[in-house]
């Protein structure tokens, strides 16, 4: 689905509505320094006549007063920005919770967004509305006030002049226009390369020793560096359209400026008797005309500049509503400490990936092998009873259906050994458990028989291992996640293929740790092809066709 | 800063014509800029004068209201050419260093890659390049065009109004607007490496929370990872508050300057008129000339506020384009088979060797099964026969191309066709469904994919990744436990698939099941 013009508009204009107050106060203060110029162009303009005509003039006290008053619009600018950038920061802060929040439940399954593009839209792409609040929005307020001053005071000097900026301004909103809506089909053209060009590197970084293993490097980097190529132009041809637009914007400027100059100076010489009130016009009159004109255009000039930070800005709204509209399946519960709860689990009637699962029925204290053949559903199976892939509420433990009410207490008793190891980016301790004693670690090391594997690694507990544990042995990672197991002491063990990459003697070493888990009252349930651990297991049943 | 330098030669080395060519046409939108302002002042207050004096008639008017269009006209075409021709250049460049880097990194040892995290890798690649974007375009050219726009200018005002004028408009906005820079690119020094520093840390923090999310989950410390998160979140965007602060004090301070330096030109060469050593026109020329400097400081802005940032982009770019490529070649032996002589092997470079003198012939054809309990070094021994790693002693000798199943394949996001098309690209569909039938992997070649090959079971993974080393014919190949998460029947018929698939190939597999055993040749025991 692609969002609307007016849904992405809206959507903007709902994230920047909390802060509306502080950007009124931004926008505000933009316009009163910009109207403060028209007073030192006053000066100047009078300073430079009486120069002319020989008039008596208190020089030093103007002087003075230009450099007072650019003073004052320092102070309004700086005023300002800390409003822009206070609103901006509450407003960064606020959607990357929520991004956040949406994306850390999402169930770990095929369809969902890759985690580089999500990162990239969480810290990248959410960090470009602090441009767009902080330039486009005060821009946005001068543009609608400024010109429309100058061009009254224009015209009140001199109604020639007043034509002058009333025919070349108005031209300008409308070429604008035009080329703003080519910019934000490029725009939106070259972040989709951006996200792109992220979730492919991501994977192929993730997979570089086998890239090279299968003599892939060169095939990947000629496929980067196309990709790269692509982005190059990609941007290239945003950055022309707004290249474009402003060399139009300046051109009117340039052309509305030149004319100006022109008509004073006849005007002056006497060779122009019309575009006056009444009187010709004077030399003060006609330098503060002539400054006034590019400040007439100043405002536009800095619209056009902002107007890449405002395309950004809609790109990130767009992305918002892509992440906020798609369904993708969720982690049932918040994934919070809770305090354990257990029971018998029953499963009736479950779906799984279009496949359909057995109905189960395990007491408390069970132990169980899934069995069935690769490919047949037994790990979904397996996530499905931890909740981490909905299960449409087959799922019931203790008679309570399993949702986000009761998951959490569920989980708490639970231990998940996954068959894809995963070690978060901290030491082998904080990955075990980070509140356990000295003592009750040793002690699952030694149930995992994983003693002399960390006794070998280099800082010992202190070590951290590689995402997917590179340090140890695939049997060696395979022990310490039974051992980050037996730490959550659980009443339930969800094991899957627990014995492999082991040797025999291992294997049959970590099937006794399990079974001690086990005899100690905990709920055992494994999804395996091992037949000694099948044969281990007082209960067995078939997944899948 | 050395850094700093390395890029801009890379840069200019790279694109060095389009480079100059935008160079100058900045310095000539600079020049025009302050030119035309100067002119139409000059020309206004001149023709009023003439015109008070009665002389309108004989005032030439045609050349000065012809400079002022062509330079109106003129920087507009100079600013269009030269943001184009810069931008375009500077893109280029990034993105061959782009591919350099990430070749660099692809080129490193086994070690670093084995403990590489792909967020951290990705920040150089993308968030650090994308900072060095503004170096040329938004430092180094807006302060070379401002100093010889300034020079220029300043013999100018020196000549046509008074030295005395000249050197206090362009000395206040050289000495006053660089030393606010200066001042202000210090102040954002730090805050700004430090915000780069945080968003990089937030991003790669992101990315190991969501990657790590289930296991996050099931230990119920997804919300304490996430406030984690939040935490960073927040001092991320102190920093880069404090950053933007120190940019906005530094616009504020220009402004004040460019103000200062304005008031002072109108009073200087106001008494040079009251002194009657000028005309009024020239001090009109004076004025405006002074207020259109403003905007050769403005320009310089950002890019001093960007400076920390950049550095220490360029600080961590350079030290991985410097990182020594240490591809190993395995072997150059041409007896076909696999011979290795007095082979010992550590896990990884450096520690103790966990095989010693192994003395092993495999002949085309033949398979020979590894085995032995968990951690004696089966793997290793395979990674030192792949290359991986390199032998502490004795010889590999392979004889002809080596396939390697590691014990953790990764897979990538894309179909089934794109992961065999990595490791064959001109493969068609036909060989591509045979050689997943002689895996035993029924999966139609549109299966998508997730990140990391999500999606499929573990078993299938496995197939998969095993079909990608398959199709490109190896002469040798090596099997770390090939049958790892399948059911009996699947694996007898994988790895007879396997065999039919390469009949002459010399297969090592490092193995603990029963059925491993069922096609080997012989065992070896570590």
């Amino acid at each position: 689905m692609v969002p609307t013009h007016a849904e992405i508009a809206a959507r903007l204009s709902a994230l920047t509505a909390p802060q509306r107050q502080r950007l009124k106060r931004a926008a505000i203060a933009a316009v009163v320094a910009e109207t403060l110029w028209v007073l030192q162009a006053a000066l100047l303009a009078w300073g430079l006549a009486g120069l002319a005509t020989g008039q008596p003039l208190p020089l030093t006290l103007m002087g003075l007063g230009v450099a007072g008053l650019g003073l004052a619009r320092a102070g309004l600018a700086l005023f300002g920005a800390a409003q822009s950038e206070a609103a901006a920061d509450a407003v960064i802060g606020a959607a990357r919770l929520d991004c956040l929040t949406r994306a850390d439940r999402r169930a770990p399954e095929a369809s969902a967004p890759s985690s580089a593009a999500t990162a990239a839209l969480i810290v990248d792409k959410l960090a470009m509305l602090r441009p767009y609040l902080l330039r486009w929005h005060p821009a946005q307020a001068r543009v609608a006030a400024v010109p429309l001053l100058i061009l009254l005071i224009s015209f009140a000097v001199s109604w020639a002049a007043g034509l002058i900026l009333a025919i070349s301004g108005p031209l300008i909103p409308i070429f604008m226009a035009l080329i703003g809506l080519a910019a934000r089909d490029a725009s939106a053209r070259q972040m989709d390369e951006i996200a792109g060009l992220n979730a492919m590197l991501i994977d192929r970084l993730a997979a570089l020793i086998d890239i090279r293993l299968l003599d892939a490097r060169d095939t990947m980097l000629a496929d980067f560096e196309r990709r790269a190529d692509h982005l190059r132009r990609r941007t290239l041809e945003v950055l022309r359209i707004a290249f474009l637009s402003s060399a139009v914007l300046e051109l009117f400027a340039a052309l509305g400026v030149a004319m100006m100059a022109v008509f004073v100076g006849f005007s002056l010489l006497g060779q122009l008797g019309f575009g006056t009130w009444g009187d010709a016009i004077t030399i003060g009159e006609g330098i503060f005309l002539l400054l006034m004109a590019p400040a007439f255009f100043q405002p536009l000039r800095d619209i056009a500049a902002a107007w890449h930070d405002r395309v950004a800005a809609q790109s990130v709204a767009r992305d918002l509503l892509a992440d906020q509209a798609a369904a993708d399946p969720q982690i049932i519960g918040q994934g919070r400490p809770d305090a354990a709860r257990v029971g018998p689990i029953a499963v009736r009637g479950m779906v799984l990936r279009g496949r359909d699962m057995p109905d189960l029925d395990i007491a408390p204290g069970e132990a169980v092998a899934l069995t069935g053949v690769s490919g047949g559903g037994k790990s979904s199976l397996l996530l499905a009873l931890a909740g981490l892939i909905p299960s449409g509420g087959a799922v019931r433990i203790g008679g309570a259906v399993l949702d986000d009410k009761t998951a959490d207490a569920w989980r708490a008793g639970l231990a998940l050994i996954p068959q894809k190891i995963h070690f978060l980016d901290a030491t082998l301790r904080e990955n075990l458990a980070p509140e356990a004693s000295d003592k009750e670690i040793a002690a699952a090391i030694q149930l995992a028989r994983a003693s002399a594997v960390v006794a070998r690694l280099p800082d010992g507990l202190q070590t951290r291992l590689g995402e997917e544990g590179a340090g140890v042995s695939g049997g060696e990672a395979r022990r310490l996640t039974i051992a980050r197991a037996a730490l959550r002491q659980p009443a339930v063990i969800l094991a899957d293929e627990p014995t492999a990459d082991l040797d025999e003697q291992t294997a049959a070493e970590v099937i006794e740790g399990l079974l001690g888990l086990h005899r100690r009252g905990a709920t055992l349930i494994a999804a395996t092809h091992d037949p000694r651990l099948i044969a281990a297991l007082p209960r067995r049943i078939e997944v899948g066709p | 800063m050395r850094s700093l330098w390395h890029i801009l030669r890379l840069i200019w080395r790279d694109r060095g014509a389009a480079m100059r060519r935008g160079l100058a046409l900045t310095v000539v939108v600079s020049l025009f800029g302050i030119g035309l302002l100067a002119l139409s002042g000059w020309f206004i207050v001149a023709a009023g004068v003439a015109g008070l004096a009665g002389l309108g008639t004989v005032f030439d008017v045609f050349r000065p209201s012809a400079g002022v269009r062509f330079l109106a006209i003129a920087r507009t075409a100079a600013r269009y050419g030269e943001r184009l021709l810069t931008h375009d250049a500077t893109l280029k460049a990034l993105a061959s260093l782009r591919v350099r880097l990430l070749a660099g990194v692809s080129a490193a040892d086994f070690a670093t890659l084995s403990r590489l995290r792909a967020g951290g890798a990705l920040n150089r690649l993308t968030a650090d390049i994308d900072a060095l974007d503004g170096l040329a375009i938004r430092l180094i050219f807006p302060a070379l065009a401002g100093l010889i726009a300034s020079i220029a200018t300043l013999i100018g005002l020196w000549y046509l109004v008074a030295p005395v004028v000249a050197l206090w408009a362009v000395g206040v906005t050289v000495l006053g607007g660089g030393g606010v820079l200066v001042l202000a690119g210090r102040a954002a020094f730090i805050p700004g490496s430090r915000a780069e520093m945080r968003q990089q840390a937030l991003r790669a923090g992101v990315i190991a929370h969501l990657r790590g999310r289930a296991q996050l989950v099931v230990a119920g410390r997804l919300l304490e990872s996430r406030q984690a998160l939040l935490d960073q979140d927040r001092a991320a965007r102190r920093d880069a508050l404090q950053q933007s602060r120190a940019e906005w004090r530094a616009a504020a301070m220009l402004q004040v300057m460019a103000a200062v330096a304005l008031s002072g030109t109108l009073i200087l060469a106001g008494q040079h008129v009251l002194d009657g050593r000028i005309g009024p026109a020239q001090a009109a020329l004076a004025v405006l000339a002074t207020l259109a400097m403003a905007e050769l400081t403005a320009a310089l802005q950002r890019g001093a506020a960007e400076l920390g940032r950049m550095r220490d982009a360029a600080g961590r770019v350079v030290a991985a384009l410097e990182t020594p490529p240490t591809i190993q070649i395995s072997a150059s032996e041409t007896a076909p088979g696999l011979q290795l002589c007095g082979l010992s092997v550590a896990p990884l470079p450096g520690r103790q060797p966990v095989v010693a003198n192994l003395d092993l012939t495999i002949l085309p054809g033949e398979t020979v099964a590894l085995t032995g309990p968990s951690g004696r070094g089966k793997t290793a021994v395979l990674n030192t026969v792949a290359g991986l790693v390199p032998a502490v002693s004795g010889r590999v000798r392979a004889g002809g191309r080596v396939g390697y199943l590691t014990q953790r394949p990764a897979l990538i996001a894309g179909t089934v066709r794109d992961t065999l098309k990595l490791a064959s690209p001109d493969a068609d569909d036909g060989p591509m469904r045979d050689v997943l039938a002689a895996c035993a992997l029924d999966l139609p070649l549109d299966t998508r994919l997730g990140e990391g090959g999500a999606g499929l079971s573990g078993g299938q993974s496995r197939r998969l990744a095993l079909a990608r080393t398959l199709i490109r014919h190896p002469d040798i190949l090596l099997l770390d436990e090939p049958t790892e998460g399948l059911d009996a029947p699947t694996a007898a018929a994988m790895m007879r698939g396997i065999r039919e698939w390469l009949p002459q190939a010399a297969i090592l597999i490092a193995a603990h099941r029963d059925h491993d055993l069922i096609p080997a040749t012989r065992i070896v025991v570590l």
